[in-house]
C-alpha cells in the first residue's frame, strides 16, 4: 500500500511542481500516473522514493512512514525503473541485477539463484544473456533487464517513470502483459507513469489525471470515460483516445 | 587495487637511497655540465683517491653556472672548477674596468671569500677566456698570435661569433672599438656557437670569437689569436670550495695546490679534443694527463679505445651507464607519476563534489603548467637544493594538470541517469563513487595518466640540469659538446620508453576498462 497525503513540491519560491496532492493506492494495485507535459508527474514518482525531498507531505508504504528512516533505506524498499531502463553500461546483465544484492552483501549463491529466477521471468535464458552487457540487448530486452534489477530485493512497490515511452508498440504490448503478469503473479504495488492514455486505461487500476501540479481526477477507467469530472479531462480523454485510434 | 600495490612496490623496489657508509666521508667533486669541468672534475678525483688517499667521489653532471655555484653553496658538492671571469661578470656582476689580470683574481678571490665564505685555489695555469680564432694555415694571419699584431683595418674578413657576444653590450662592439678595428658591417653575423668551428674550417668564415680552449681549435687545425691588451677579463680557473669544507677536509689546500699552474692553454686545448673529437672518456683523459705530470704512476695508455665505432658499439660500450641512467629517469618519472596520482585522483573527484572551489584550484594548476619546465626548475632551487627533490617536484607538478582535469571531467561527464538510477536503487554517495562513477569514469582517468606518463617521460630529461641524472644527462653533455652520439644515447631510449609506456598503458586500459564500455565505444 502506498498512501500520499498533502504531498507538494516547491522550486525556488514560487514554482509549485506538485500542489498539496494526496493519494491511497491499495497493495496489489497498478496506479498510472498522467498529465501534460510539466504536469509534475516525474517530480510525484521521485518525492515517493525520495530522490527529490519533498516541501511538505507524508509518505506512507505499508505502515512505515518515509521520515521514519533514512533515505538510501528507503529506496531499498521501492523498485525503480526508468526510461531506457538507467541500465549501467560497464556492467553485465547479471551485474546490473544483482548491483544492489551485492552491496548489502547477499550471499553469491543466493544471489546467482535469484538473479536466475529473475532472467526466467522475463524470458531472458541466463546461459546466454546473464553476461551479456547492456549494449548487447534490445531496448525491449533492456526495459526488461531494468525491471527484473527492480525486483532482485523484492520490494513491495515498483516505481515506474514511463517505462515503455521508448518502445515500438509490439513490444510495449508484450510488456504490458509481463507487468499485468507481474502485478498477479507477485501481488507488487506498481505507480506508473506515462504519457499514454490507452497505456493507463489498460494497466491502471486506478489513474491519476494531473495537470499544473494537482490531480484533476483520479478514478478507474470507467469513471474517466463515464463521468469525466470537468472539460479538461474530456477533452483530455478523447484527444488521446482518438489520436491513438487514428 | 592490486595494480596499485604492484606498482608501489615496483616503485620502492627500484630506489636505491641507501649509500654507501664510509668511516672518512667522501669529498664530492662538481662540475658544469661540458667537457673542460668534466675533465677537471675526474682529475681532482683521481688525485684526491689515488694520490692523496681520500675517498672522493666525482658529481660531473650538472647544469650551468647559477645551479653549480648554488649546489656548492648549499654543501650538495665539496668543490668544482671556476673561471675568474665567471666569478668576476657573472656572479659578482662587475663591470671590466680593470685590465690586471692578477688584480682581479684578487678581487674576485676576496669578495668570494667575504660574500660566501668560498675561496679561490691559486689558478690551474690556463686562461679559458675569449679568443679570436682563425685557421692556422690561412697565410693572412701567419706570424700573428697577438690581436694587437693584427691591421687595424678588418674589411676584407668574413667574422662570425656566438649570438649573445653580438648582442651584449660589453662585446662585439666594445671589443672592436677597444682594439679599433674596422669590420664590413655586411661581412659580420651572429651564430650558434657549436656550428661557428665547421664554419671557420670550411672557409664560410674567415675569423671568429671562441672559447681559448675549445678542443675543436685543435681538431680542426685552427689557432687562437691573444687578447693581448686584456679587453676580457682573465678566466683563470680555479678550483672553489667553502671556508668551511676546508676546515673538514685539510687535505684539499694539498689537492688544490698541486693544480698550481699545471695545466697550459695548449694541454686543455689537447684534453678538450681527445674528449670531444676522439671520444675518449674524461676520465682516461685525466688520468693519462696525471701520469704524463708524474702525479699518478702507471701507463699512459696511448690508443684510444673508442676511435671510429658504429653506433651498436657506442651502445655496448656504454650500457653500465645506460642502465644507470635509465634507471634513475624511470625511477624519477615513476615515481612523480605515482605521486601525482595519489594525489590527482581525490583532488579531481573533492572537486567535483565542490564545484565552488574548482575554479579557483584549476587556475592555479593550469598557470603552473604554463611555466617552462627549465624556469620552472630555476624557481625550485632555492626552495628544494639541486638534486633529486626538485627534479621529483617539478615532475610531480607538470603530472597534476592531466590527472586532475581528468578525473574532473571524467567524474563530471557521468550521464546523471545512471547516477540517478543506483541513487533510487538504494546505494549510498560513496557506493555510487565506487561501482558507478569511477568505472564510468575509467577511460578518462587513464587517458589522463598516459598524457602525464608520456609527459613526465619527457620532461624528466630535463632533471639532468639539477644534478638529478636521468637520460637528459647525455642529452644536455652531448648538446654542450656537439655529440650527437651522446645525445642519442639518451634521445633514443627516452622516445623508446615513452613510446613503450604509451603502449603498456593502452593494454592495461584493456584490462582495466570494462568490456561494456568497450563495445560502446566501438558502436
Ligand atoms: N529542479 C527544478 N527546478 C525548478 N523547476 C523544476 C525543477 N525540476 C522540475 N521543475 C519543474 O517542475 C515541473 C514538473 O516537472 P516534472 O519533471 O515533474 O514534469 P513531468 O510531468 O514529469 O513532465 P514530462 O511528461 O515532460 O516528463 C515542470 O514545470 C518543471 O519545469
Ligand atoms: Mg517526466
Amino acid at each position: 500500500m502506498i498512501k500520499v497525503e498533502g504531498l507538494t513540491k516547491v522550486y525556488d519560491s514560487d514554482i509549485r511542481a506538485v500542489n498539496d496532492i494526496s493519494f491511497t493506492i491499495p497493495k496489489g494495485k497498478i496506479a498510472c500516473i498522467i498529465g501534460t507535459s510539466g504536469c509534475g508527474k516525474t517530480t510525484t514518482l521521485k518525492m515517493i522514493n525520495r530522490l527529490i525531498e519533498p516541501s511538505e507531505g507524508k509518505i506512507w508504504i505499508d505502515d512505515k512512514e518515509c521520515h521514519e528512516m533514512d533515505a538510501v533505506h528507503w529506496r531499498r524498499r521501492i523498485g525503480y525503473v526508468i526510461q531506457k531502463a538507467g541500465l549501467l553500461p560497464h556492467l553485465t546483465v547479471r551485474e546490473n541485477i544483482e548491483l544492489l544484492a551485492k552491496i548489502i552483501k547477499r550471499p553469491k549463491r543466493e544471489r546467482l539463484k535469484r538473479s536466475n529466477e529473475l532472467l526466467e521471468m522475463i524470458d531472458l535464458d541466463p546461459s546466454e544473456f546473464a553476461t551479456r552487457y547492456p549494449i548487447e540487448l534490445s531496448g525491449g530486452q533492456q526495459q526488461r533487464v531494468g525491471i527484473a534489477r527492480a525486483l532482485m530485493e523484492d520490494p513491495p512497490v515498483l516505481l515506474m517513470d514511463e517505462p515503455f515511452g521508448a518502445l515500438d508498440p509490439i513490444t510495449r504490448n508484450t510488456m504490458h502483459e509481463e507487468v499485468l503478469h507481474l502485478n498477479s503473479k507477485l501481488g507488487k504495488t506498481f505507480v506508473i507513469v506515462t504519457h499514454d492514455m490507452e497505456e493507463a486505461f489498460k494497466l491502471g487500476d486506478e489513474i491519476l489525471l494531473m495537470d499544473k501540479g494537482e490531480i484533476v481526477q483520479k478514478g478507474s477507467k470507467e469513471d474517466f470515460i463515464n463521468h469525466p469530472k470537468n472539460d479538461f479531462v474530456e477533452a483530455f480523454v478523447t484527444q488521446q483516445l482518438n489520436r491513438d485510434n487514428l | 587495487m592490486r595494480m596499485y600495490l604492484i606498482w608501489i612496490l615496483f616503485v620502492l623496489s627500484n630506489l636505491s637511497f641507501a649509500q654507501k657508509s664510509n668511516d672518512i666521508n667522501p669529498i664530492k667533486v662538481g662540475s658544469k655540465i661540458f667537457t673542460e669541468g668534466q675533465i677537471l672534475g675526474e682529475m681532482m678525483t683521481l688525485v684526491l683517491n689515488e694520490k692523496l688517499d681520500h675517498p672522493a667521489t666525482a658529481q660531473l653532471n650538472f647544469g650551468g653556472t647559477k645551479v653549480v655555484f648554488d649546489a656548492l653553496l648549499g654543501e650538495d658538492i665539496d668543490i668544482y672548477p671556476e673561471y675568474t671571469g665567471t666569478g668576476y661578470v657573472f656572479i659578482l656582476k662587475k663591470e671590466n674596468l680593470i685590465r690586471d689580470p692578477e688584480r682581479i683574481y684578487k678581487e674576485v678571490a676576496l669578495a668570494y671569500k667575504e660574500r660566501y665564505q668560498i675561496l679561490w685555489s691559486p689558478p690551474m695555469g690556463f686562461n679559458n677566456s675569449y679568443a679570436l680564432v682563425v685557421r692556422k694555415d690561412d697565410p693572412r694571419f701567419s706570424g700573428i698570435s697577438k690581436l694587437s699584431q693584427l691591421p687595424k683595418d678588418l674589411r676584407s674578413f668574413r667574422y662570425a661569433s656566438p649570438h649573445e657576444f653580438m648582442e651584449r653590450t660589453d662585446g662585439f662592439r666594445s671589443f672592436k672599438d677597444f682594439y679599433q678595428f674596422q669590420f664590413d658591417p655586411s661581412q659580420i653575423m651572429g651564430m650558434d656557437a657549436g656550428l661557428m668551428y665547421s664554419a671557420l674550417k670550411e672557409k664560410q668564415v674567415d675569423m671568429i670569437m671562441a672559447y681559448a680552449t675549445d678542443g675543436r681549435i685543435e681538431a680542426y687545425h685552427l689557432k687562437t689569436i691573444k687578447d693581448d691588451l686584456h679587453f676580457f677579463p682573465p678566466y683563470w680557473a680555479a678550483w672553489n670550495f667553502k671556508e668551511k669544507t676546508l676546515k673538514k677536509y685539510p687535505i684539499l689546500k694539498e689537492a688544490t695546490e698541486l693544480f698550481h699552474n699545471l695545466i697550459s692553454e695548449e694541454e686543455m686545448i689537447r684534453m678538450n679534443a681527445a674528449v670531444d673529437e676522439y671520444k675518449r672518456s674524461p676520465k682516461e683523459v685525466a688520468r693519462n694527463f696525471l701520469i704524463k705530470k708524474g702525479i699518478l704512476t702507471g701507463k699512459v695508455n696511448k690508443k684510444s679505445s673508442h676511435s671510429k665505432r658504429g653506433v651498436l658499439e657506442f651502445l655496448y660500450q656504454k650500457r653500465f651507464y645506460l642502465y644507470k641512467i635509465m634507471k634513475e629517469h624511470i625511477q624519477l618519472s615513476s615515481l612523480s607519476l605515482f605521486l601525482a596520482i595519489l594525489i590527482s585522483l581525490p583532488l579531481g573527484i573533492l572537486l567535483t563534489r565542490y564545484q565552488k572551489i574548482s575554479g579557483p584550484v584549476f587556475a592555479v594548476i593550469n598557470t603552473l603548467q604554463t611555466i617552462p619546465s627549465l624556469a620552472l626548475l630555476g624557481l625550485l632551487i632555492p626552495l628544494t637544493g639541486i638534486g633529486f627533490v626538485p627534479a621529483i617536484t617539478a615532475l610531480f607538478l607538470y603530472c597534476l594538470l592531466p590527472l586532475i582535469r581528468n578525473t574532473y571531467t571524467g567524474i563530471q561527464g557521468v550521464d546523471s541517469k545512471y547516477i540517478e538510477a543506483s541513487k533510487g536503487m538504494g546505494l549510498t554517495s560513496f557506493q555510487i563513487l565506487k561501482t558507478v562513477e569511477i568505472p564510468l569514469a575509467l577511460p578518462v582517468i587513464l587517458a589522463g595518466v598516459r598524457t602525464s606518463s608520456v609527459i613526465v617521460i619527457g620532461t624528466a630529461t630535463l632533471a639532468a640540469l639539477v644534478g638529478a641524472g636521468g637520460l637528459g644527462e647525455p642529452i644536455f653533455r652531448g648538446v654542450a659538446t656537439i655529440n650527437s652520439s651522446l645525445i642519442l644515447l639518451g634521445a633514443i631510449p627516452s622516445a623508446l620508453l615513452a613510446i613503450l609506456v604509451d603502449k603498456a598503458l593502452s593494454l592495461a586500459e584493456r584490462k582495466l576498462i570494462s568490456k561494456g564500455l568497450q563495445l560502446q565505444e566501438k558502436r
